[in-house]
Formats: structure tokens, C-alpha cells, sequence
């Protein structure tokens, strides 16, 4: 892990975040709380796996039996699978104020056992992300009357009292690892920022926020500043699929991505109004590369790679609008990610509200 | 030897469970009521420490106010334990919902609401709504988020109006139009359910009222604002008053004073009522000479338009067009006695 700058440190975070693997079985765990994502050795057990499929019922009570608080009080933030071994990584909010906790669960592929990750003193790696104050914003000029909070600085003959704790923020919304960089798309609590960040990875000491400006042409007329709110690589990792906070399904060359520019994507579908892209995965059917995207309105999307390539950019504002789709009935999925080449997996939730895993088989979707 | 007592207890200042008269080989496990006792189901985490004939259950995930736990001794349900409820008072108030003006655009973008204590996270979906005149829930209005957008306190929470509704040329807003109508008036609710770092609800839920205006599609303009410059050598304020109504959170930061030595002039900045107005009390007197406001491009408006962009522009009308996206200086003297 050398070889990645990880060191024994602290990489528990204050709250769950989106998590993603990297290479060599690195998990990325963003920590929306210290606006951190951290680079984790989870030095996962093994072995390599077949091409088994993996499904496990009811898996939020039995998060809620482990972390020892009812089903209702878990929230299943992000789902990745270990790229060797296909052990299930979830991102676990255990709700509850004083007693929430931010877990991370591992749960054994082979027998469906359940373990928490120990994330204190672990070979790890940290970059922030906040919009930290930049030089020329040192906010001398502000006072805040918050009693006895932030700390005393002197100006002139005068001591005052500021509070460096930020209150603008950015809230990691997906991240993905694409050839030594660390996609990181967010929102900010503040301004209506665009802003897809993207990290080299070793982490490096110095510059490593490299923002990109991502616009959005809403048919041919209107342009939007655009926060991508969840996206997935494709194509070998050359090119995105994004999903921005108003549906819209759009491409992005990955060349096209360079620091300093305005990058506008190519519209190449709309899900309708109402409707909310939650997860995107690719995979390979029949030798031919897809997307699959869950969604908040219908059963699982399935789109041809070719016919986003061949798609036009979009000039009508009628919906659904865009690039040929297969609907399956597949409802209520709000995580995917790969399982190998054979499956998907899935965390569905049926019509009672409970959480089961369930791997689609790649060749049949 | 049969179980004799399952008592709640302490351990290093944790709460955790004791059971007296454990056979010294038998699985002792805990588990939420709610999930099924047998099967595969994982029991709680966490370790037994022994003492002498007694054996505690320290929990790693602390147990939770209320909620029932079951203890099994080899195999068998040996007892219900019941967590307390605190006894302690809810407290925790809506402080400000901002903007606090009464007339909003009818493309407003987003809305801040400060609790007076850290917040748990997971309760906004549910418990932060629009409602109209006749207090039904307009649905679809805000943005449904999976990520709540809090400040670094989780006391300050920026909700979204849905942006897909706003953005001219997309299905929704073709579809389902402005959530907001001109001349409906609305309310932002918080419902007292939305429950505060310690797990407790608020102390009484808060809303505030709002009239629906014309669309705001214009740049900020620093032009348009106008300057009180204050008398050189007293410690009188500088007020600027704009056009139209800023965001809260920006004007914090996207407004500073540099000096005639150009560096940074210190001092108490306030917000003006309704948003209007921004003003900054030196902490030293005004030094003869120019003075520059320093406006970060970024600031923006009730509807998301910046200095150096809008909202959503239309490609087809020049004047819509980016802009530079330095900072923009407007200069003032202060006056002579």
C-alpha cells in the first residue's frame, strides 16, 4: 500500500457518505461531515470469487440486529463489491443522534455474515474537499457572536473573535475511480455550484481540487449551471454518463474534462418529470456495453452504449424523449454495482419497505 | 446453573446489560426485539466481559433510548430489556428560516433554515414542506435529497426549491410549471418531528410566509446598488443597499472592504432586514482616500442569478450572456469633515 501513500491513521467518518473501490482494493469513503474523503486498506479477507450469484434478505434488519436498533433507524447510503473477492461494502448510516454512527459493513459474499470495518489506525490516505477559504477570503472582516465559540486572533490593538469552522460545504454526491483520478461530483450548501472535482490519486500535497465548471443545454436553447448529482464511467473509462438534480441523462467525453474549461454535455435522454436517477452501472451483454440506471419513477433503465453514441443532442422538450430504453420491472432499486462480469447487484426495496439484495444476471437484464 | 437476574448496567461509562448465573460456556446474545431471534440473523455487536459468576454484554453501537433488546442465553430468550427513555425536555428551536423578506421571486432556489442546536441528519425529507394557502403540502416543490446540505455545525440546512422545475426547457417545468404562482401565497414548515443531535424533536415546529413575485433573470448588478459612504476618521458604518434581495449565506462572504493600502478592512458585518442591505462597522476609524467594496462574482440572488451568470440563460439573447467571473470593485471615499 506503500505505493499508494496510505499510513496508519484515522479514517472514521462523521457522518456516511458515497463510497466507491479503487485500485489495488482501495475504498474511497467520502465524509460529508469533515468534507474528507479518505483512501482505506478495508484488507478484505478474500478469497477471489466465481461467478456465483449473491442474494441476502432483508439485509436493513439485519443491519438493525448488528448495530442494535430497529430497521427504521438504518439508512443504506452507498453500496460498492470488493472487485476480487465480490464481499458486499455498505455505507451505513445508524440514524439517532448521540447514538448515530457511521459504519462501514462487509458482508460475506460466501455465507451472508455480517462484520463491521474497522476504519481507526488502518493503512489510509486523506484529501479534503471543502471549499476552503482561498487566500484573499481569510474573513478577517467578520466577527460571529456565538458566545465563547472559534478562536481569538489580534488585529492591531484589537482581539476578536472569529469562527473558522465552515459553514459552506460540499456535499459529496458519487465518486468514481477512473485511471489514477478520483471523480467527485457534489452540491454545495451555498451557491448553485457545477462543479465535478477530480483528484489524482496517490493523493498528492499540492494541487488537488482540479474543479470543473459542468454546464447543462437544456435543448438546443437553455444553459444551466449544473451540480451532476450521481454518474458512471463507461467506454473503457473515456467517457460519463451523468445524471444532474433535474433528471436529464447526459454524456461527457472524459478528455473533454480538463481543468479550467466549461464542460457542456451532450443531453441524450430524459426520464420524465418527477423522476430522480438514483445509481448507474455499466455492463457487457452479448458483447456489447450497456447502462443500467435506477431511478425513483419506474423499474430499472437499460440503454445501449452505442445508441447514447449515436444519439443526437436533444432539441424537443418532450418527454420521454432521447435514446432507445428498455424499462425492466425491476422496481424500487436504489444501489447498483458490478458483482464481476456475470451479475449486478442490486439493494431493492419491495412494497413493505424492506431491504433485500438481489444479483441481476447480467445476461438476462 | 439457571440464569438468575438481566440487569441494565454500566461499563466504563457505557450502558450495557448483566446477567448473573451464566453457565461459563453459554453464547450469550443480544438483539433488538424487532429482529427475529433465530435464523441467521447477526446477533448484536459487541463483547462479554466476566466477572466472577456475572457476565456483561457491552454493546459497540450504544443501546437506544426506548427500544426493547432481547437476551439469549444458549439458545433461549433469558430476558426483555426495555432501554429507558430520557427523561430530558425537547429545546432545540427554529431559529431563522431565510430569506426572511415576505416577497420571494417565483423562481426562488433555496431556502435556509438555522436550528439553535446540531441537528440529526435523515429528518428533512420528511419534516421540512411547502404548503399552500390552504395548508396542503405542495408536492414536488422542493428537491428530494438523499444528501441533506448542512454546515459543518449541522445547525444551518439549505433546502432546495426543485431546480427541474425552475429550468426553462425541461419536461418538468414544461409539464408541472413553477412550483411557486405569483399572488399564492406559501409557507415553509418545519414540523416539530425534525429531531435535534440528541435525538429529541423541537421544542414547537415554525414556519414562515411568503407572497410569490415576478421571475428575477437578471445579473447581479453591483452598479445598481447604492453606497452611504461614512465620514473619514469616526467608526460610523458603511451601509449598501442593493436592488433587490441577496443570498443570506453569500453576502457572509462574497462582500469585503479593502483600504486605500489595499488590504482588508476589519470589522462587524451585518445583514440588512429582508436582505436589502449590508453593512460593515469598522473596528478602526475610516482612513482619508479610496475605498473599494470587493463583490465576489459568485454572490447571488433569491433565484440563483450571479454576477456572472443567470439561473438559466437563453443561448438565443445576448445580453444572458457569462461574464467575467473576476471580482467585481466598487469604489467610495469616505467623506471629508
Amino acid at each position: 500500500m506503500d505505493a499508494y501513500g496510505l499510513q496508519m491513521g484515522n479514517a472514521e467518518p462523521g457522518s456516511a457518505g458515497p463510497i466507491t473501490f479503487g485500485p489495488a482494493g482501495i475504498l474511497f469513503v467520502a465524509d460529508n461531515t469533515a468534507a474528507k474523503i479518505f483512501a482505506v486498506d478495508v484488507a478484505d479477507p478474500g478469497p477471489e470469487s466465481g461467478s456465483e450469484p449473491f442474494d441476502l434478505d432483508d439485509v436493513d434488519t439485519r443491519l438493525g440486529s448488528f448495530l442494535g436498533c430497529e430497521s427504521g433507524e438504518i439508512a443504506i447510503v452507498d453500496m460498492a463489491v470488493h472487485p476480487l473477492s465480490h464481499h458486499v461494502y455498505l455505507s451505513v448510516q445508524r440514524r439517532r443522534g448521540e447514538a448515530g454512527r457511521a459504519v462501514l459493513i462487509r458482508i460475506d459474499r460466501l455465507d451472508g455474515s455480517i462484520v463491521d470495518v474497522p476504519l481507526a489506525n488502518v493503512p489510509m490516505a486523506e484529501a479534503t474537499i471543502a471549499d476552503a477559504p482561498g487566500p484573499d477570503d481569510q474573513r478577517l472582516d467578520t466577527t460571529l457572536p456565538l458566545g465563547d465559540e472559534g478562536e481569538e486572533l489580534t488585529f492591531g490593538d484589537r482581539t476578536i473573535r472569529i469562527l473558522r469552522r465552515p459553514i459552506r460545504t460540499s456535499t459529496v454526491t458519487d465518486m468514481a475511480y477512473v485511471d489514477g483520478h478520483l471523480l467527485v461530483a457534489g452540491l454545495s450548501n451555498e451557491e448553485f455550484s457545477s462543479k465535478l472535482r477530480r483528484l489524482p490519486f496517490p493523493f498528492g500535497p499540492d494541487i488537488i481540487d482540479n474543479g470543473l465548471e459542468i454546464f447543462h443545454v437544456s435543448h438546443g436553447k437553455w444553459e444551466t449551471a449544473s451540480p451532476i448529482r450521481t454518474f458512471v464511467p463507461y467506454n473503457g473509462g473515456r467517457s460519463i454518463l451523468a445524471s444532474y438534480t433535474c433528471t436529464p441523462l447526459v454524456h461527457f467525453d472524459v478528455d473533454d474534462l480538463t481543468a479550467g474549461t466549461r464542460a457542456i454535455g451532450r443531453t441524450v435522454a430524459e426520464l420524465g418529470a418527477a423522476n430522480q436517477p438514483l445509481d448507474m452501472v455499466s455492463f457487457v451483454q452479448n458483447g456489447e456495453e450497456h447502462l443500467l440506471v435506477a431511478n425513483t419513477a419506474h423499474g430499472l433503465i437499460k440503454v445501449a452504449r452505442k445508441d447514447i453514441d449515436d444519439q443526437a443532442p436533444l432539441t424537443e422538450p418532450k418527454a420521454p424523449v432521447g435514446v432507445p430504453r428498455e424499462t425492466t420491472d425491476l422496481r424500487g432499486v436504489t444501489r447498483l454495482a458490478n458483482m464481476g462480469e456475470a451479475f449486478v447487484l442490486a439493494l431493492q426495496s419491495d412494497d413493505e419497505g424492506r431491504a433485500h439484495l438481489r444479483s441481476l444476471k447480467t445476461s438476462s437484464l | 446453573m439457571a440464569t438468575t437476574s438481566v440487569t441494565w448496567s454500566w461499563s466504563a461509562g457505557v450502558a450495557c446489560i448483566r446477567l448473573s448465573g451464566v453457565p461459563p460456556e453459554a453464547e450469550v446474545q443480544v438483539r433488538p426485539r424487532t429482529a427475529p431471534l433465530a435464523g441467521e440473523f447477526p446477533p448484536m455487536a459487541g463483547h462479554l466481559i466476566r466477572h466472577g459468576l456475572d457476565v456483561s454484554f457491552v454493546p459497540r453501537y450504544p443501546f437506544v433510548d426506548g427500544t426493547p433488546y432481547t437476551v439469549s442465553v444458549a439458545g433461549a430468550t433469558a430476558a426483555v430489556l426495555v432501554r429507558p427513555s430520557s427523561e430530558r425536555t425537547a429545546t432545540t428551536t427554529v431559529r431563522t428560516i431565510r430569506p426572511t423578506i415576505g416577497v420571494v421571486p417565483r423562481n426562488l432556489l433555496r431556502i435556509y433554515v438555522t436550528f439553535s442546536a446540531p441537528m440529526s441528519e435523515g429528518w428533512a425529507a420528511s419534516c421540512v414542506r411547502l404548503a399552500d394557502a390552504a395548508g396542503g403540502t405542495m408536492i414536488g416543490a422542493l428537491l428530494p435529497t438523499e444528501h441533506e446540505l448542512w454546515d459543518a455545525e449541522r445547525r444551518r440546512l439549505t433546502v432546495l426549491l426543485d431546480p427541474a422545475r425552475i429550468k426553462r426547457g425541461l419536461p418538468a417545468h414544461l409539464q408541472a410549471g413553477y412550483a411557486l404562482r405569483p399572488g399564492g401565497p406559501f409557507r415553509l414548515v418545519i414540523d416539530e418531528g425534525f429531531q435535534d443531535a440528541r435525538g429529541l424533536p423541537l421544542a414547537a415546529p415554525a414556519e414562515h410566509c411568503y407572497d410569490v413575485g415576478a421571475d428575477e433573470r437578471r445579473h447581479v448588478e453591483p452598479a445598481d446598488w447604492q453606497l452611504r459612504a461614512p465620514p473619514e476618521r469616526t467608526v460610523e458604518p458603511l451601509d449598501v443597499m442593493f436592488d433587490r434581495p441577496l443570498d443570506h449565506a453569500l453576502l457572509a462572504r462574497c462582500l469585503r472592504v479593502v483600504g486605500p493600502d489595499g488590504e482588508p478592512v476589519a470589522g462587524h458585518i451585518a445583514v440588512g432586514v429582508g436582505e436589502r442591505s449590508w453593512r460593515l462597522e469598522p473596528f478602526e476609524a475610516w482612513r482619508r482616500g479610496t475605498h473599494r467594496l470587493m463583490v465576489d462574482p459568485r454572490l447571488e440572488d433569491l433565484a440563483g442569478n450571479s454576477l456572472s451568470r443567470l439561473f438559466d440563460r437563453d443561448l438565443t439573447c445576448p445580453e444572458e450572456a457569462p461574464r467575467a467571473v473576476q471580482p467585481v470593485a466598487v469604489a467610495f471615499r469616505p467623506s471629508g469633515h
